[in-house]
């Protein structure tokens, strides 16, 4: 029962998670199915058009199909397809808002936020979405395209250039594509780059974040012996090569770090062994945000992470503001959302061999900006 | 759309030092608004983040009833043993059926316990959930006579960005009157400083979003009701005449404010001299007031409105008295010397 007790909770629910992968596909309409209240967040989050049936508490009462259907009609008549996305009320009243929507050009997402975090929202809105795979589309999608991640241009941008450096075509982008491109199928193959976000559509050959990246390509080369996958390997072992330079002529001055690690499992995963390959660091704590993963305990509950943290006394916190604000002894870097610490506007990557660079760079400069604070 | 009364009602209760906050409510409902305030605290460059403890109800409690949750919620809240538990609900448990208070009453530390019936969009808006965090916590404070020259705040916006800007400009004009704030209801202020909010001479509402709360204290405490924070230039002299009035000053004490002030407002727009002669276009109105405030601007600074002026965007605020009129005209000034 204690199981869902929580302290100043980190992380989004199921129909904020559903919200952005909807909201990431254009030619359709997103509309929340519920209280303003539930609208407010992810219209202020995502920053993309959503519409609301703004429920009262009247219509609760006596029920909300009526509304569903007349913003329903008012939206059609815009001739886009409009995906319903149900919040905690309706899904507690049960109301058949299937019923309500059929002849209707609208899906129903049933993602209310008592089923559980932003991952799970976001693989309901998947299935509901079926997307199926079609042995006719040439190329692999790109998935785990999140507008809740603060790489996600970034990672889309430098996903797209290493399926090009390797003369593979994008088959459809998992979730920031057009919804009639969705409908006519997906490539029977996908990588990712971000697997926490995982939508389930076509065969998955791997991850492109940096660790991972060989195996995919290997994954790929297979699949596609067309492929040329030699140029994306001869530039991930520059990279490497570079990482170790810069790292090493850190590590001539500094001790290595010892980092705290608090994100999603899959960036989680990616910030340790990356920390530990390039500086032989110390990463004590490593809290998933979404999922037990191995080695990788979830936690959301913030006093819990802090504990943890300060416990272990970390130099550089790998995570959001949350954990940055929490315990400002340690230098930050924002790999998770929220990260309030600057101002981000570009697109940014995390996955792919530039997102690899620019971890490590930007660990870097954090690295020394705080020795060099200190010293001052 | 500013959300549900949960958001309404947490923007309040969780600026109270000393106190725990307890939402019963799914994990997600909390997390929107400790998102927010955290982000709002950052912008404040303040970094400490208020404490929400949530019962974090699940799919299973929702079939089964939370009121376990809010137990047990309330539990590990007593074991810090705070002067104040504040319980606040969403919509789930509304509609699941919980007695909440029933809950809070049998509770060990009913004594210390407000319990505060939100209900997330079922109780209302955002505004709704403020006024009732604010009423709902007037019960801390027991009727006393005035102590003079003492004002209390109620109602700031606690989740607006700039709002110990705007509390610093109230203050300005405050010091004028040589009056003291005693009670900022809640930003900020202890439970035995909430406690205090019967001796204050008057209330100062920030705006009329609070004047469902505004009518509750006046009637309780017997005090005369400012309706809101200065609107404008000519807001700011009215402020200080009708907040002196309330508070029993002398005409004289009032006429030499109000003197001051309008050498202020002189001075501050000198600095947008050269934007005499300017024709603008000032667009849409975001909010009830700001287009007035924005024209007595123009009248002053021999500006004209015009539609084919060059567009000049009104703040999505209304401009707390000179420095938020200032803030605007700097917005302004960019938008005609730079394009």
């Amino acid at each position: 029962m204690d199981k869902g007790l929580c302290v100043n909770p980190v992380w989004p629910c199921a129909m904020t998670g559903a919200c952005s992968v909807l909201a990431g596909i254009s030619g359709l309409d997103v509309l929340i199915h519920g209280s303003s209240g539930c609208y407010y967040y992810p219209r202020s989050l995502l920053k993309v058009p959503l519409f609301c049936t703004y429920l009262l508490e009247s219509e609760i009462v006596f029920g909300t199909t009526g509304r569903l259907k007349e913003v329903v009609d008012g939206l059609s008549s815009a001739d886009r397809p409009v995906a319903v996305l149900n919040t905690c009320i309706p899904a507690l009243t049960g109301e058949d808002l299937s019923g309500a929507l059929e002849n209707k050009n609208a899906v129903l997402v049933d993602a209310p936020g008592f089923l559980g975090n932003a991952e799970e929202g976001a693989k309901t809105a998947y299935d509901c979405l079926g997307i199926k795979t079609d042995p006719s589309r040439n190329g692999v999608n790109i998935d785990g395209v999140s507008l809740l991640d603060l790489f996600w241009r970034g990672n889309l941008h430098e996903a797209e250039r290493l399926l090009r450096l390797m003369d593979i075509p994008v088959g459809v982008r998992l979730a920031k594509d057009r919804y009639a491109d969705l409908r006519k199928g997906a490539a029977l193959h996908t990588v990712s780059v971000n697997p926490s976000y995982p939508s389930g559509v076509g065969t998955m050959l791997g991850s492109f974040l940096f660790t991972d990246v060989k195996d995919t390509c290997a994954n790929l080369a297979e699949t596609f012996p067309d492929a040329d996958i030699e140029p994306v390997l001869e530039e991930w072992r520059r990279a490497d090569e570079q990482m170790f330079y810069s790292s090493d002529k850190y590590l001539r001055k500094y001790e290595p770090p010892v980092a705290a690690v608090c994100a999603q499992e899959s960036y989680a995963l990616f910030a340790k062994t990356m920390l530990e390959r390039y500086f032989g660091a110390e990463v004590p704590v490593v809290l998933a945000r979404n999922r037990d993963a191995s080695h990788i305990p979830c936690e959301t509950d913030l006093t819990k992470i802090v504990r943890e943290i300060s416990a272990a006394g970390p130099d550089l916190i790998l995570g959001s503001t949350f954990e940055a604000n929490a315990y400002p002894a340690a230098s930050f870097l924002g790999i998770t959302p929220p990260d309030r610490s600057r101002v981000s506007i570009a697109a940014r990557p995390i996955a792919g061999i530039e997102g690899g660079i620019m971890f490590l760079e930007n660990v870097l400069n954090t690295l020394i900006d705080a020795a060099s604070h200190t010293k001052k | 759309m500013g959300g549900c009364t949960l958001t309404g009602a947490l923007s309040v209760a969780c600026f109270i030092p000393g106190a725990v906050t307890v939402v019963h409510a799914p994990k997600g409902c909390a997390h929107q608004t400790f998102s927010m305030l955290h982000a709002l605290m950052n912008e404040a460059e303040t970094r400490i983040v208020p404490e929400i403890l949530v019962s974090g109800l699940s799919d299973k409690d929702v079939i089964f009833g939370g009121e376990d949750c809010l137990r047990q919620a309330l539990d590990r809240a007593a074991e810090k043993k705070p002067e104040l538990i504040i319980v606040v609900t969403s919509c789930v448990p509304e509609t699941i059926g919980d007695d909440c208070l029933a809950v809070c009453r049998e509770h060990p530390y009913a004594e210390r316990t407000l319990y505060i019936p939100t209900s997330g969009f079922l109780g209302g808006s955002a505004k709704d959930g403020e006024n009732a965090a604010l009423i709902g916590l007037s019960a801390l404070a027991e009727p006393a006579d005035p102590v003079p020259g003492t004002v209390g705040i109620i109602g700031e916006k606690n989740l607006e960005s700039e709002v110990e800007e705007n509390f610093a400009e109230v203050q300005r004009l405050l010091d004028l009157l040589g009056l003291t704030v005693s009670v900022r209801f809640c930003r900020n202020a202890a439970v035995s400083d909430l406690r205090k909010l019967g001796t204050v001479s008057c209330f100062i509402l920030r705006d009329g979003r609070c004047a469902d709360a505004g009518r509750e204290l006046s009637r309780r405490f017997s005090r005369p009701v400012v309706s809101g924070f200065p609107r404008g230039l000519s807001g700011s002299v009215s402020f200080l005449q009708e907040t002196g009035k309330a508070c029993g000053l002398s005409a004289e004490k009032i006429e030499s404010a109000v003197l001051q002030e309008t050498k202020y407002q002189k001075k501050m727009l000198e600095r947008f001299a050269n934007l005499a002669g300017s024709r603008v276009c000032l667009g849409a109105e975001p909010f009830e007031g700001t287009l007035t405030a924005a024209r007595e601007a123009l009248a002053c600074l021999d500006m004209t409105e015009s539609p084919n002026g060059i567009n000049v965007r009104l703040p999505f605020y209304l401009p707390v008295g000179v420095s938020g009129t200032v803030k605007m005209l700097y917005l302004w000034r960019r938008a005609i010397l730079h394009g």
